[in-house]
């Protein structure tokens, strides 16, 4: 009798516990901070990784919106400011002024700007550089292969997404979603200092 | 679902060990008032009345989810309705009727339904593995008693006749006991019983029905749905910012999405051209090329409604088709600024005229704005478009321009499908109608717009659920589990011998514990039969019995 009772009340337990667990799986509740990576301002959609904690860019190289061949390799040690966007895509025209400005203030400081233009057309494109003022180039990736890529060492979960590469070919920092020249301007100024 | 405790009790109250031992509903006067209360709590929840309320109230609660729009799959009708339900929408809302398998009352039904199951499952699986391997119970008095019994003399005395009942009965594959111990050294009896296989195909529909439950689980947490629309002529990789509609499961990251490309080469739709069907849809071919993974070999695919591709795990589904006319506008500054296919969506009118909108948000000195319709076969009723067949053979553009502000800079995301014209004005009275080839100059020098052709698009449908094939499995093993539960009866034969005269009279008793299907009364009257020419035999020569 004794023994039947406290079987059933191991069984209940064990029910009880693996219920709890679903539920904290469920609702995410277990959500912990994986470390190396820290928020700007406490705003998650831009983070800086510490060093050692940052992961390798993937190597890449396309046709850029005026026809010519770019490969990513011709950066090497530069400081890459890599922005994924397309013309379609209204966040990216609200930061394209940001990041025309950006690019401005880094011409020289060996700092490189460089587009990767997703799910878009050239004449698009072209017309997106000329209106915000873009004279960096851009990779066109209209099937988002390069994206892809990125997205094996980076969760790069919709367009825009702007990454910063340190002199080592490392992801030192990311923005996910709109950018702004004063996320950007912090995470430049902790790449080129390192 | 299952009842815990079914009254299995023996109907001649026979010491067969209970082997969960607790009177059912019995709360233990010992334990503490709120520990007896959770008990009790749990026993009900456990209960397969509960189990049926909730599994009722699970359907009950999945009904608004098919009458009501919802937000997963169709968050343009959720709008909709907003628009016309003003004053309900909100309301519906608030009760996450537009969601109804995210909501909270769901997952609470959905969890109480499996802590139900599981509670109920689990110490049923221990019973049933107990029962499977339990002794048949010990011969009653009076075996005349039984449902099935017969009688006869026999020349063997009491010992040897119930040897020689019990060779025969292990012959049959009964599972024997006997008298144990010096208890009763003169009692001859023997207990048999057959049938432990729907105890087993018992526990494996428990076992399965379990596998099930975590199988839908792992399917839920592992897998991702996505949708992605592409014309013909172009490619995309299966990664989140490709993909139109991204619905990944909890456990499910960016990086966890099969890197493979799929470029859409030609889609072909056949109409029927004649007849009371004309224009119903005959065929559809979508002829892909797909390459696994980045850098891997190119492979093709016909795909077609029906018959999904399968990659890397992952099936994608052809749900949908129509076209995508090809636009290019200068702007008033002489510059190319749009160039593309731009998929329009079938309307409700039937034969495919489509509607759809062009945004040119870098056109100078102003954005420009198109809405307007594609007509696969277009004629003029009366100054108004209509379409005659679905297949594209007279295709003709008809839009309203716009000039002004998109409301794109802004960074607020918009649908590819509806223009926002509340900061634009209208360009022109007049729709501008083009057929294939032709262009038009823009009012108010605004520029010009080619209608270049048409491409056709697919929509695919991106499933990866990695519970579907255990779930299959334990489906199919539940259901063996269940038929063999049900198909195979435990019965129960019992024999006493007593000495009579030279020799001893032989009782026969036997007894089906579930009898649905009445094949027992044939069974044990050929048992019977068959004991008692054994039991006619001379000599007891253990070899005669068993050679048979």
């Amino acid at each position: 009798m004794s023994r039947a009772r406290r079987r059933a009340a191991a069984v209940m337990a064990a029910v009880a516990a693996g219920v709890a667990l679903a539920v904290v799986l469920l609702t995410g509740a277990a959500n912990g901070n994986s470390s190396g990576v820290t928020d700007i301002g406490g705003n998650t959609s831009a983070v800086l990784y510490a060093a050692g904690h940052r992961p390798l860019a993937p190597e890449f190289s396309g046709t850029t919106l005026t026809g010519s061949r770019l490969s990513v390799s011709a950066y090497r040690g530069k400081v890459v400011v890599l922005n994924f966007w397309g013309s379609w895509c209204a966040p990216c025209r609200e930061e394209a002024p940001a990041l025309a400005a950006l690019a401005r203030t880094y011409r020289g400081a060996g700092v490189a700007f460089l587009g990767v233009d997703v799910r878009d057309t050239d004449a698009s494109a072209q017309a997106f550089a000329r209106d915000f003022g873009i004279t960096y180039p851009s990779v066109a990736d209209p099937a988002s292969v390069v994206t892809m890529d990125f997205t094996t060492v980076v969760p790069i979960a919709g367009t825009p997404t702007t990454l910063v590469i340190d002199r080592t070919r490392h992801i030192a920092g990311a923005v996910f979603g709109a950018a702004t020249y004063s996320e950007l301007a912090t995470i430049l100024a902790t790449v080129t200092r390192g | 679902m299952t009842n815990v405790r079914a009254p299995e009790a023996d109907p001649f109250g026979s010491p067969a060990p209970e082997p969960d031992g607790q009177p059912r509903g019995h709360l233990t006067g010992g334990a503490s008032g709120s520990a007896g209360w959770l008990k009790w709590a749990w026993r009900q929840l456990t209960s397969m009345r509960i189990a049926l309320i909730l599994l009722f109230l699970l359907a009950l609660a999945s009904v608004p989810g098919s009458m009501l729009p919802q937000e997963g799959s169709d968050p343009a009708a959720v709008q909709q309705y907003f628009t016309s339900h003003p004053a309900l929408a909100p309301v519906l809302n608030r009760l996450g009727l537009f969601n109804v398998f995210a909501a909270p009352w769901f997952a609470a039904i959905y969890l109480l339904l499996f802590t139900s199951l599981v509670g109920c499952v689990v110490p049923r699986t221990f019973r049933l593995a107990g029962s499977a391997r339990a002794l048949p119970p010990r011969a009653p008095r009076n075996l005349s008693r039984l449902p099935r019994s017969a009688s006869y003399a026999t020349a063997l005395d009491a010992g040897q006749a119930v040897e020689v009942a019990a060779r025969v009965l292990s012959g049959h594959g009964f599972r024997l006991r006997r008298p144990g111990g010096a208890s009763e050294p003169a009692d001859h009896w023997l207990s048999a019983e057959k049938g432990y296989l729907r105890e087993a195909g018992n526990l494996l529909f428990h076992l399965a029905l379990l596998g099930v439950l975590v199988s839908v689980a792992l399917g839920g947490l592992f897998g991702y749905k996505a949708d992605r629309l592409l014309v013909q002529g172009q490619t995309f990789a299966d990664t989140a910012s490709a993909l139109d509609e991204f619905h990944p499961g909890r456990f499910v990251t960016a990086a966890d999405l099969a890197p493979f490309t799929i470029r859409l080469n030609q889609f072909t739709a056949a109409y029927i051209a004649a007849g009371p069907q004309r224009g119903q849809p005959a065929s559809f071919h979508a002829e892909l090329s797909y390459t696994a993974r980045p850098g891997g070999p190119s492979r093709g695919y016909d795909l077609q409604v029906n018959r999904p591709l399968s990659v890397d795990g992952v099936k994608v589904y052809l749900i949908g088709h129509g076209y995508a006319p090809l636009f290019r506008v200068t702007d008033a500054r002489g510059q190319v600024v749009y160039d593309q296919a731009t998929p329009f969506i079938a309307g409700s009118s039937g034969n495919f005229l489509s509607e759809g909108v062009v945004k040119v948000p870098d056109a100078q000195p102003q954005q420009l704005g198109f809405t307007g319709v594609f007509v696969p076969t277009a004629v003029d009723v009366g100054g108004i478009l209509e379409s005659v067949f679905p297949a594209a053979d007279h295709p003709v553009a008809s839009l309203i321009a716009y000039a002004g502000n998109l409301g794109i800079d802004s960074g607020v995301p918009q649908s590819v499908y509806q223009l926002d014209t509340a900061g634009m004005h209208r360009l022109g009275a007049a729709p501008l109608l083009m057929r294939e080839g032709q262009t038009l100059r823009l009012p108010s020098g605004q520029g010009m717009i080619t209608f270049a052709g048409y491409d056709q698009w697919v929509s695919l449908a991106i499933t990866h659920d990695p519970g579907q094939l255990p779930a299959l499995v334990c489906g199919i093993a539940a259901l063996g589990g269940l038929l063999l539960s049900f198909m195979v009866r435990r019965r129960r034969v019992f024999i006493r011998a007593r000495a009579a005269g030279h020799g001893s009279t032989v009782q026969v008793g036997g007894l089906a514990r579930t009898d649905a299907s009445g094949g027992f009364e044939a069974e044990f009257a050929s048992l019977a039969a068959e004991l008692r020419a054994a039991h006619r035999r001379p000599a007891s020569r253990p070899d005669s019995a068993e050679g048979k």
